[in-house]
């Protein structure tokens, strides 16, 4: 019995298919949102869907000059590290199924392996913007990811654990830290909208510089395996804040309301912005947003210790 | 120095109607001037050929059945025709108009894109005279 | 004269084009990179050459003004107007006034809607769409004015020789009018974004500047030429058609920047707008048209001159009294600028090429023209000094 729920909870909910097809859902209402916001009328509803399947039915082209186990093995990984992520969060607003005290570095570390493979598999292409890409992607990496924990783990000491779970089941009964810390809440919305690589923090991928950016040399199943891990990211990464800042996940229909909300905010953020260059991007994390979480935390450690 | 100078576009969007056309499903009505489709009038033409001449993507053939009664019959290739209106300007006679049908011009075989304008009588003559010349069916 | 540094073979280069999303038409650029830091910049132009100017030797006069109508999709009014207006000199044909008026009107509504669709294109470059889509949809204001007016979207086909083919009526005024009232509002608007929006002057102000001196020295010209203070403009130095009586008044900025480049286009709308409210109020009476325009025309040989939206447009026409020209000569805007570029880019950032390269409302396909170099010389960089001594090499070995 035991066995069974492990694997349905792998393969199909809250990890496996069910991350993936609610990825490709939230990626729709991505889109659909941003381009009502922009007078259009945005793609229909299986949009990324046919995408995904279209990616998944083409042919692979490995360059010649890569490895080719490395080339094809890379998305894998990353998808199988934005998956293992899933299993920690509350996902859908239930129990998370798998749960150990510090899982919360485990997961933020596990959605980073998605940034990590796709440098890696544009660094070690010898394509030029592939590489270009990659460099960004990875100075951006070392930009946001140390605010984005940072920012996570404001809540995580006020409820005095590291497990997600906890800090879920504490968010819950207590004010929203979107309240009581609003630094950290702002930092962590933006820090997410860095490591999806949304705009304006989208120069890793600026295809009016560096076309697809460090994924242009993948045309088929690679590429709609990073797309799918980018969904599945964007997912926990909702989760995430959700829980830890905006009163916990208690059931669906509240993760629902919740996730949207904040993906709504999202789309209007980026519907405002500007690509910044990386070189803007990171000068504006190290000066703001390092900084900010930074006092944000001394004052949670002051009030601790009072 | 501001931040999200669009925000009043953006919002105002979350209100309005997409300005997208569903273009297949919804047609806008063409403009009257719009430079269409060509017509021709076969009383008024002299033969004199200025169309032909002056047009710059070739479209227009303008052949003679019978050169003393004035009579000609046109071959108007609209997939060659640029829509420019210049024959329109050429001819002194007004022979020629531009309509406003006919701007969708697609389709898997170009023979419908070449049409063959005359009297009845002069059509008939023609067919008959360059039936071995292989010619499309004259429409209209 | 910038000295551009000749490349060594371990650089690495980045290639944009001839197929790259940043260019909208093929061209091939190839920056070397520091890093993030342009330190050397080539360009090959010439995917789209399309002979045109050959070609023009084979058609006749009428013929032409369609073929030349076709050099560029967005300027095609400019294009046949200055042709028109060079042979129409040649002819010794003097065009009625009402007609002049209405191809300046036209010639007003396409820098309108060029400029619309440039300012979407760089703000799609810097990564904002959302202006982008903004932008365009509002261009399609003045899309469906010129669609109403003239019978096309693109090629609007307005002149003949020796007048227009169309009348303005007073609904179509109307129509203008109010299409115009809710460009300039939004156009109000644009500025505003483009000079206060923090993060879109992040990605515009202080970059790509060009000090006045470089601009004249590159040759640069139009706009782009007048946001770094240089005054210069065909409609007020030499005015064409009905702008003597109908004057302009220049846009000049001295930044130099981007932003100043936007700043140029957007007010340049602005001047638009009342010039084209003015003529809708004082439409001169007259023909459209003069009764006979020669099928022949006499030899000689003229140049014309006309400001389209990117810069100054230059034909020569050469006849030799037959019913084709002998020679049709074309220098569009685009050429003049794209050597800012290069020596721009140097020591920017590759993410603000695109931007810069965007900056001179760059046009492929009319500035493209073949050249060919025959002979042992080999390839490479020229030096103006080689490249100049060339020309006079050639042109004596002709004569
Ligand atoms: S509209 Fe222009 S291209 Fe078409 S037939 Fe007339 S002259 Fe020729
Ligand atoms: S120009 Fe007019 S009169 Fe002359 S051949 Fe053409 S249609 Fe006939």
């Amino acid at each position: 019995m035991e066995g069974v729920l492990s694997i349905t909870s792998l393969l199909f909910f809250p990890g496996g298919l069910f991350v993936v097809l609610l990825g490709l859902f939230y990626e729709w209402i991505d889109r659909k949102i941003i381009a009502r916001l922009q007078n259009r009328i945005g793609p229909r509803w299986f949009q990324p869907f046919a995408d995904t399947l279209k990616l998944l039915a083409k042919e692979e082209v490995v360059p010649t000059g890569v490895n080719p186990v490395l080339f094809i093995g890379l998305p894998l990984v990353a998808l199988a590290g934005a998956l293992t992520a899933a299993l920690y969060v509350p996902m859908a607003g239930i129990r998370p199924s798998f749960s150990f005290p510090g899982d919360l570095i485990v997961t933020v570390y596990m959605l980073s392996l998605l940034t990590l493979c796709t440098g890696l598999a544009g660094a070690h292409t010898p394509d030029r913007f592939s590489l270009i890409g990659a460099t960004r992607g990875l100075t951006q990496l070392f930009a946001y990811e140390a605010p984005f924990l940072l920012a996570l783990l404001g809540p995580a000491m006020i409820a005095g654990s590291w497990q997600i779970h906890d800090i879920n089941q504490y968010a819950q009964t207590h004010l929203w830290f979107m309240l009581t810390q609003p630094i950290g809440f702002i930092v962590a919305l933006i820090g997410l909208m860095g490591k999806l690589e949304l705009p304006p923090f989208d120069s890793p991928e600026a295809e009016t510089e560096i076309v697809a950016g460090a994924l242009t040399e993948y045309s088929g199943r690679g590429l709609a395996i990073f797309h799918l891990g980018k969904g599945v990211e964007l997912v926990i990464g909702l989760t995430l804040i959700t829980a830890f800042y905006m009163g916990g996940l208690g059931n669906p229909i509240y993760f629902l309301l919740k996730t949207v909300g904040v993906l709504m905010v999202l789309a209007g953020l980026q519907s405002l912005m500007t690509r910044l260059r990386i070189d803007q991007t990171v000068g504006m994390w190290w000066r703001y947003g390092a900084v900010l979480v930074l006092a944000q935390w001394l004052v949670l450690y002051v009030l601790q210790l009072v | 120095m501001k931040i999200a100078t669009m925000l009043g576009d953006v919002w105002q969007s979350i209100w309005q109607r997409p300005i997208t056309q569903k273009y297949p499903f919804e047609r806008l009505e063409a403009p009257v001037r719009l430079r269409g489709k060509l017509h021709w009038n076969p009383e008024k033409c002299t033969g004199c050929a200025l169309c032909n001449k002056d047009c710059p993507a070739n479209a227009i053939e303008i052949i003679t059945v019978d050169k003393k009664e004035k009579r000609f019959v046109m071959k108007y290739h609209m997939d060659r025709c640029t829509y420019c209106a210049q024959c329109v300007e050429s001819c002194r006679f007004s022979c020629i108009e531009m309509s406003d049908e006919e701007w969708e011009l697609a389709a898997t075989d170009k023979t419908p894109f070449t049409v063959t304008y005359g009297t009845e009588n002069d059509l008939r003559e023609f067919m008959a005279k360059f039936a071995d010349a292989n010619i499309t069916t004259p429409a209209s | 004269m910038t000295t551009i540094p000749m490349p060594t073979k371990e650089k690495f280069i980045v290639p944009i084009g001839p197929q790259h999303p940043a260019l909208k038409e093929p061209g091939h650029f190839e920056f070397a990179v520091d890093g993030e830091i342009v330190t050397d910049a080539t360009v090959r132009l010439g995917y789209v050459h399309r002979g045109i100017e050959k070609a023009a030797e084979a058609r006749n006069w009428t013929q032409n003004l369609y073929l030349v109508e076709r050099i560029c999709g967005i300027c095609s009014h400019i294009h046949a107007l200055t042709y028109s207006l060079g042979v129409e000199k040649l002819a010794e044909v003097e065009v009625p006034r009402r007609a002049q008026a209405i191809r300046v009107l036209v010639a007003e509504l396409e820098r309108v809607h060029s400029h619309l669709l440039w300012f979407g294109v760089a703000a799609h470059e810097a990564g904002f769409d959302t202006l982008f889509m903004y932008s365009w949809r509002d261009r399609e204001t003045i899309m469906d004015i010129l669609e109403a007016l003239t019978g096309n979207r693109v090629n609007y086909s307005a002149n003949v020789l020796g007048g227009v083919k169309f009348d303005v009526s007073p609904e179509q005024c109307k129509v203008i009018l109010t299409g115009i009232d809710f460009l300039e509002e939004r156009t109000r608007h644009y500025l505003n974004v483009a000079t206060s929006d923090s993060m879109f002057l992040q990605r515009t102000r202080g970059i790509g500047i060009t000090r006045l001196r470089d601009a004249q020295r590159l040759g640069i010209v139009g706009p782009t030429a007048r946001a770094s203070g240089v005054i210069r403009d065909v409609r007020v130095d030499a005015p064409y058609a009905a702008y003597d009586e109908f004057p302009v008044q220049m846009v000049v900025e001295t930044a130099g920047d981007l932003e100043a480049r936007f700043v140029v286009r957007l007010k340049e709308l602005f001047e638009s707008f009342r010039l084209i409210r003015e003529i809708l109020a004082n439409l001169p009476a007259g023909d459209l048209q003069v009764k006979r325009f020669p099928r022949k025309i006499k030899a000689g040989e003229v140049i014309s001159r006309v400001e389209a939206p990117r810069g100054e447009v230059f034909y020569y026409i050469r006849s030799t009294g037959g019913e084709q020209p002998d020679r049709l000569k074309v220098r569009t805007p685009t050429l003049c600028n794209m050597a800012s570029v290069l020596s721009l880019s140097i020591g920017h950032h590759l993410a603000d090429v695109p931007m810069l390269l965007v900056g001179i409302d760059p046009c492929f396909s009319c500035n493209d023209r073949g050249v060919t170099i025959s002979g042992n010389e080999g390839n490479g960089r020229w030096t103006w000094e080689r490249l100049r001594q060339f020309g006079i090499d050639y042109y004596a070995r002709k004569v």
